[in-house]
């Protein structure tokens, strides 16, 4: 699965602990998720998309082995 | 039904599986350390012991060693969250398949090194498995 919270932080310009605390969890988790070796769970990938202010399938898009 | 269902489905999405609090990690090492001295002060002072009496005091270190592996194993980290989880439950996959080969291969090392083959007790499998739990728990953080 595919994701662009890394160009959504940038947009919004805050770092990985800023999104860390917004959404709960710990900076390596958002650091995973960014460097797609970790798929979070639908509550957590909710939570991303509020705080970018955008919907999840604008943010994570499935791939084509997904 | 609905309700019943929506409760089901929190409980299995509960983050936490039931983990102690973060300063039974310092317990569980400081019982780990303890779990030898008894062992030490005995070696050190020569104390004479009976079979029957070395056994018991084998019994109790091990156990208290296998209690402060696990106070140290299941207890919280610093932030707890769903990759947290993940890497938990990764670490467990590890540990029950390297236990499982640990029990069928073992009687075949023995066979081979030693002479008799040894009866493997519940306390080494334990032990194996805490100890390769925590060793793919850290691992899988630090690559993380």
């Amino acid at each position: 699965m595919k994701n662009t919270v890394k160009v959504e932080r940038a947009k919004l310009d805050i770092t990985q602990h800023d999104l860390a605390d917004k959404v709960g969890v710990s900076r390596q988790t958002i650091n995973s998720i960014e460097a797609e070796r970790y798929v979070p769970s639908t509550v957590l990938a909710i939570k991303i998309s509020e705080v970018f202010k955008t919907t999840v399938n604008e943010i994570f898009k499935l791939e084509k082995d997904d | 039904m609905s309700n019943k269902l929506v409760i089901m489905e929190s409980k299995i999405n509960k983050k936490e599986p039931g983990l102690l609090p973060k300063y039974f990690k310092k317990i569980g090492l400081v019982l780990m350390i303890l779990a030898f001295v008894p062992a030490v002060v005995v070696k050190s002072m020569n104390i004479e012991m009976v079979q029957s009496q070395k056994e018991l005091f084998r019994i109790f270190t091990l156990n208290a060693f296998i209690l402060g592996l696990l106070f140290v194993a299941w207890s919280k980290d610093k932030i707890e969250d769903e990759m947290t989880v993940a890497i938990r439950l990764k670490a467990m996959a590890w540990a029950f398949s390297l236990a499982v080969l640990y029990v069928i291969v073992k009687p075949f090392v023995d066979l081979l090194f030693k002479d008799p083959i040894q009866v493997l007790t519940g306390q080494e499998v334990v032990i194996s498995m805490l100890f390769v739990y925590l060793i793919m728990y850290y691992l899988q953080k630090i690559g993380r």
